[in-house]
């Protein structure tokens, strides 16, 4: 096994060297091929070779030789579970499989790199759901869901989906590009000059009725909503505001009460309802609440269709007491408000839709702004329009040419249209399906060059916002002092501190961390049955609040291998049992060392992401710490690897450590192995939704009982080392692997800056940054600067 | 009635102008789309809240749906005798029904009839309906890729859907139900929303011809990696041009023109006051639709299972039956609901053999419309509020690789998405899986 790292180390220096490839067929000749010789050539050589497979002139080659390639990958899988040679042939010594296989093992990963490799250059990028969902929504300024007809997202190989090599484009997802362009712009550009007519209602006392399962009434708590209905004259296009007054009891009760406020309607025995606000509230007596949405992006019903036509707004009370929400049938017993819980009194309800501060609307003016032009030199205008339009579209400045062609479009299809307004959304539709709009255009021949100041400030916007550049960015790019390292550093800072620096911590977060592996495992109620899947949003956000803390606090990366606080809210504390949290919002919480819970390693989203629904996997959870914590991920298993289970019945009654360690037993699995499993035995106290646990429960085969096991979390690190539990597999991490994490966490977050995997031609780059990242105390913030300001991040 | 405009039309054409009209429909498609083998269609009819099933041992049993006997040896009951004449061409099927369905409530699975989703959960979400998949594949071979038509019309609301067709996103597809808008869509001058749609391809078209060129200069400028990956981009729009194109080619394509007979026969201004009509000039339109290959691909949901919304919940009493649809099924159980019930079962059956005859009376190739036609009929309730053993009929295809004549009772463990697996493999659209399904039914085949 040493043998085999070393030669891997070897071989990894050399790779970029001339004559790397001479040296390695020294290798294959000096030391792999005379045990093929000996051991296999007599079935597998010149004279009537088996299964036709010849290895004494199988090419060596398996960079060039993709057939080769493929066959030497197979031939490793075979070595590599025993199948070959045959039981009645001389077997290899197990020094002699990890030869070869090692020797495989680096010629295959080659392979894989080199098919990966761009040069060390960013791929040209087309923006992802969410870039393009922020961007179309910042550009055309109301809020729609821009991606839903959208093809989900290609990850690149390091789990990224900002990968310019990685996504993709193809004409079903142009043609939505299309569509959904047309139809903000539809919304946008309102074709009428006078405004539409407003409808006003205010209620202080329930209307309609509810689907079964909840009363109306004018104080809400577990079993009662506030709703009302308007029948005839509703809005169904644009804005709307809702102004609310509650008065609030939370004296003495159990939780805040959480106000959820909704709108939809009532298709028959159902209701369809969208949130448009959630407000926790902390205090007694009146409180006033305004809500805006856009209408159209909530259940609607349709007009002379349905048994209860109308459209409803319902206010409910949606605190919760740690118990499973109230089955109505119980609650129908209990005529009386439950005095523990805590009230809210709704006091009146004021709708107004559509709502608007003038006409025609901001966002319409924002695009079609006002000017004596319109009247006096109409091409002017329309030339005017589509140079604003279209700077902002491309997130730079754009040529009298450019300018030129789409006013000849908008002249040419002019005739067809029915009105000037309808004219210009075709146009600016065509300026959002341009190459300029989708993608991070940084136009560059085969020899690197340096980006222009706008190709920077879209780079520092879509890596710290997922969304285009504001005008402070724009100012900076016109005056071209974002070029300077300094300027740039400090738009690091404003950058972070700004509302949109959210779109960062989750993405980065979820990406880096695999956090959507949660949403592939079904938690199994037989096993758990207290667990809501409703907690599944707020098991997430811990570790991206987390994350975000670390970053915005200037708080040290390391603790995110181990910390003395965690970020939790009421309903989260309540799942980890911890006391004293009240209320929806994440806060810093300080952890008592027995908790067991600092650092993102006991973070329930993880140890959920990494388990099978039923119990942990610590095989999962082992490769996850691997290749997110220390970028060192195992070579994948060989193909048509035999499941971890077994044809002997009482495999089922070991512990998962004894079932491992059988695996082990087997030594060809054993080499990968030992420096897997023992990283996730460390966790084994922790169960398949995070929780603390002294025994493992298991189901029995045939019946509905569990059968309880002895846990054991102790196991020696393929270094020698003993730990015990995942204290001591932090404390290890902290003493013993520090740079191995910080330069982890360097290239993760390089490699999403930057929106390409990195190389070896990197790592002199990353060498520096991590130097510095060490020498800052591992702040974030410094780390986003280094990258930033660094020559590859300013290169095409 | 604003749209009086076709009848106008007619009489134009009976002074004379009828020679120059007249010119038969595949003569102007020809240049189109020149014809090899007929065409392969398939249609999809429901109603609501099932059918009148007394025990075999009452004195109603002769209102039961599902014939006597089993296999090739059955005999119909009162409710489906005017199918009688159809038997070669049409096979009844017992004991399907769509899995997850089951536990919805009863009145909820109509939007899932032709889906087999499970219609659950606080978003309602629905999943792609069997004719869209087959429209995916073969839809861009006629002016329409497929027709979607109900008494309502519109989408209705989840759970109460008003039409049967559900895009690949599980969005509910819009249903026609003016007989008026049905016949100026496939054979008159357009709507507003054509011409909207007309206009977006045109301008589409230079659009796409503005970005490609202009990105062809772009590309001129990338080096090799962004190179290989740019021509993603440019690829997809050459694609796309090339599909504004044939939309637009079809716009270009004269509509086809119909025959005297069938223009005389057409009951254009029918509405829900007289039901008949109404449903008599729908399968008219639909067995145009299909004749003249202007779709493939057709769903009719006679009635929704919104009972005090839908428009067809009056058709029986219109007709003189015993109450409205809602109260006719809930009465199966009782010994003249289940006659009643029996009786509208009948009424609507005879309206199918209408629709069948029609297409049986229209020769193609080496047989008729009908012969190259899937017609499936029949509901997402064998009674009402039971989700088990749908009511089905299917008819036609007999070209197709159809084997008839038989009445089939399967048992509770095969899903019905098995006969949309077998339906649309019958329409060369390769399907291995639909939902659930667990493979074909070997029994439908020669």
């Amino acid at each position: 096994m040493k043998f085999g790292r070393l030669f891997l180390l070897f071989s990894l220096i050399h790779f970029s060297a001339l004559f790397a490839q001479a040296e390695e067929s020294d290798f294959y000749q000096e030391k792999v091929r005379p045990i093929l010789a000996s051991k296999c050539f007599g079935c597998h050589g010149a004279e009537e070779p088996k299964a036709d497979l010849r290895l004494d002139n199988l090419s060596t080659d398996l960079l060039h030789d993709r057939p080769a390639a493929e066959t030497w990958h197979d031939i490793l899988g075979i070595i590599s579970r025993g199948e070959m040679p045959p039981k009645d042939e001389e077997n290899l010594t197990t020094e002699e499989r990890r030869l070869i296989a090692g020797w495989l093992q680096t010629e295959i990963k080659k392979v894989i790199e080199a098919h990966r490799s761009t040069s060390g250059r960013v791929v040209i990028r087309r923006l992802n759901r969410v870039e393009y969902q922020n961007t179309m929504q910042e550009l055309l300024g109301v809020k729609m869901d821009f991606t839903r007809d959208l093809p989900p997202e290609t990850i690149s190989p390091d789990g990224f989906k900002n990968n310019g090599k990685s996504l993709g484009m193809s004409s079903l997802q142009l043609e939505y590009y299309l569509e959904a362009a047309r139809r903000g712009l539809e919304r946008v550009i309102v074709s009428q000059a006078e405004p539409p007519e407003v409808h006003k209602y205010t209620f202080d006392k329930p209307s309609g009725s509810l689907a079964a399962g909840r009363k109306k009434s004018l104080t809400l708590d577990r079993q009662h909503t506030f709703c009302v209905r308007m029948v005839d004259k509703y809005a169904e296009q644009g804005n709307f505001r809702i102004k609310l007054e509650v008065e609030a009891d939370v004296e003495g009760k159990i939780g805040f009460p959480i106000l959820d406020v909704s709108v939809g309607y009532q298709p028959d025995t159902k209701m369809m309802l969208t949130s448009c606000g959630v407000e926790e509230i902390q205090t007694n007596g009146l409180h006033q609440f305004e809500f805006t949405g856009r209408i159209e992006n909530f259940p609607l019903p349709v007009r002379g269709q349905g048994k209860f036509p109308g459209l409803m707004v319902t206010v409910d009370n949606r605190y919760t007491d740690g118990t499973k929400a109230a089955k109505f049938e119980k609650d129908q017993k209990q005529e009386d408000y439950e005095p523990d819980f805590p009230k809210l009194t709704v006091k009146s309800l004021e709708f107004e839709g559509p709502f608007f501060e003038q006409w025609p609307p901001e966002y319409h003016r924002a695009i079609l702004f006002e000017s004596e032009l319109r009247e006096q030199d109409e091409k002017q205008y329309v030339q005017a329009v589509l140079e604003r339009f279209m700077q902002r579209a491309w997130r730079r400045p754009v040529t009298p040419t450019e300018v030129g062609k789409h006013v000849d479009f908008f002249y040419a299809i002019r005739p067809e249209f029915p009105s000037f307004e309808e004219t210009i959304q075709e146009t600016l539709a065509m300026v959002m399906i341009a190459p300029e709009f989708l993608y991070l255009m940084e136009p560059a021949g085969d020899n690197k060059r340096k980006l222009t100041e706008w190709e920077l400030i879209s780079r520092l916007s879509y890596f710290l916002w997922s969304g285009m550049p504001d005008e402070e960015l724009v100012r900076l790019a016109k005056n071209k002092k974002i070029l300077k390292p300094k300027v740039a550093a400090a738009q690091v800072d404003r950058m972070l501190k700004d509302p949109k620096s959210a779109n960062f911590f989750q993405q980065f977060a979820t990406q880096w961390l695999n956090l959507d592996g949660m949403d592939r495992v079904a938690i199994n109620p037989t096993y758990y049955p207290q667990f809501e899947n409703s907690l599944r949003d707020e098991i997430r956000d811990e570790t991206i609040q987390f994350f975000a803390h670390l970053v915005k606090e200037d708080l040290s990366a390391l603790n995110i291998l181990d910390s003395d606080f965690t970020m939790l809210n009421e309903t989260l504390a309540r799942h980890y049992q911890i006391e004293g949290v009240r209320g929806i919002s994440f806060r810093p919480v300080k952890l008592d060392s027995k908790e067991q819970r600092g650092g993102v390693l006991t973070h329930a989203s993880l140890l959920m992401a990494n388990s099978t629904g039923e119990d942990s996997h610590p095989i999962k959870r082992a490769v996850f710490l691997r290749k997110a914590l220390l970028n060192d991920p195992p070579a994948p298993p060989p193909p048509n690897v035999p499941e971890l289970d077994a044809e002997n019945a009482d495999f089922n009654q070991l512990t998962t450590r004894e079932q491992l360690s059988r695996h082990r037993q087997d030594e060809a699995c054993a080499d990968c192995h030992i420096n897997i499993d023992p990283w996730g035995i460390a966790l084994e106290q922790y169960d398949a939704i995070g929780l603390w646990r002294d025994k493992i429960r298991r189901k029995k085969h045939d019946s509905n009982q569990f059968i309880e096991h002895e846990m054991v979390t102790s196991e020696t690190l393929p270094d020698g080392t003993k730990i015990d539990g995942a204290t001591e597999l932090k404390q290890y991490l902290l003493k013993h692997r520090k740079d191995d994490f910080s330069r982890a966490v360097v290239t993760k977050l390089f490699s999403y800056g930057l929106g390409r995997s990195l190389e070896l031609t990197d790592e002199e780059t990353i060498d520096k940054v991590h130097t510095k990242f060490q020498k800052s105390g591992y702040n974030f913030r410094e780390l986003i600067q280094q990258i930033v300001t660094s020559e590859s991040f300013r290169v095409k | 009635m604003a749209n009086k405009s076709w009848h106008f039309d007619r009489r134009t054409f009976l002074r004379g102008t009828g020679v120059a009209m007249a010119l038969p429909f595949l003569e102007c498609m020809a240049v189109a789309a020149p014809k090899t083998a007929p065409a392969k269609r398939m249609c999809g009819i429901y109603f609501p809240f099932g059918v009148s099933l007394p025990k075999e041992d009452t004195d109603q049993a002769k209102w039961r749906w599902f014939p006597k006997g089993e296999g090739s040896d059955f005999t119909f009951n009162e409710s489906l005798k005017s199918l009688e004449p159809l038997r070669e061409n049409l096979t009844v099927i017992g004991g399907l029904s769509h899995f997850k369905c089951r536990k919805m409530g009863a009145h909820d699975t109509g939007d899932t009839f032709l889906t087999g989703a499970e219609l659950t959960g606080s978003l309602l979400k629905n999943t792609v309906s069997v004719d869209q998949v087959a429209a995916q594949a073969i839809g861009t071979q006629t002016r329409f890729s497929s027709l979607t038509i109900s008494t309502d019309g519109g989408v209705g609301e989840p759970t109460r859907a008003s039409t049967l067709s559900f895009n690949d996103k599980g969005r509910p597809i819009p249903a026609l139900n003016q007989p008026q808008q049905i016949f100026d869509r496939m054979f008159g001058a357009g709507d507003a929303d054509q011409r909207k749609q007309k206009r977006r391809l045109h301008s589409a078209a230079s659009m796409l011809d503005l970005v490609g060129d202009h990105s062809k200069d772009i590309q001129k400028k990338l080096g090799a990696h962004d190179k290989a990956k740019f021509d993603e981009y440019l690829e997809s729009v050459r694609q796309i041009e090339q599909r504004v194109a044939r939309a637009q080619s079809w716009l270009e394509i004269p509509k086809p023109t119909l025959n005297d007979q069938d223009r005389e026969r057409l009951e254009l201004d029918a509405d829900d006051q007289a039901p008949k009509l109404l449903m008599q000039t729908i399968y008219d339109l639909m067995y145009l639709a299909l004749r003249t290959d202007s779709t493939r691909l057709i769903t009719y949901q006679i009635a929704s299972m919104g009972d005090g919304s839908s428009i067809a919940g009056k058709f029986p009493q219109l007709l003189g039956f015993k109450g409205n649809l809602h109260n006719l099924a809930h009465g199966w159980n009782k010994p003249d609901g289940a006659v009643d019930l029996g009786k509208w079962d009948q009424y609507q059956a005879e309206q199918l053999t209408y629709f069948l005859n029609r297409l049986k009376s229209a020769e193609e190739g080496e047989g008729t419309v009908l012969d190259n036609t899937m017609v499936l009929y029949g509901s997402s309730n064998s009674q009402t509020h039971n989700n088990n053993n749908y009511p089905l009929i299917l008819a036609g295809g007999n070209q197709l690789g159809l084997k008839h004549n038989q009445f089939l009772k399967y048992e509770d463990t095969v899903p019905m998405t098995n006969l949309f697996v077998s339906m649309l493999n019958r329409l060369d659209v390769p399907t291995e899986n639909f939902v659930d399904s667990t493979g074909e039914l070997s029994e439908l085949f020669v």
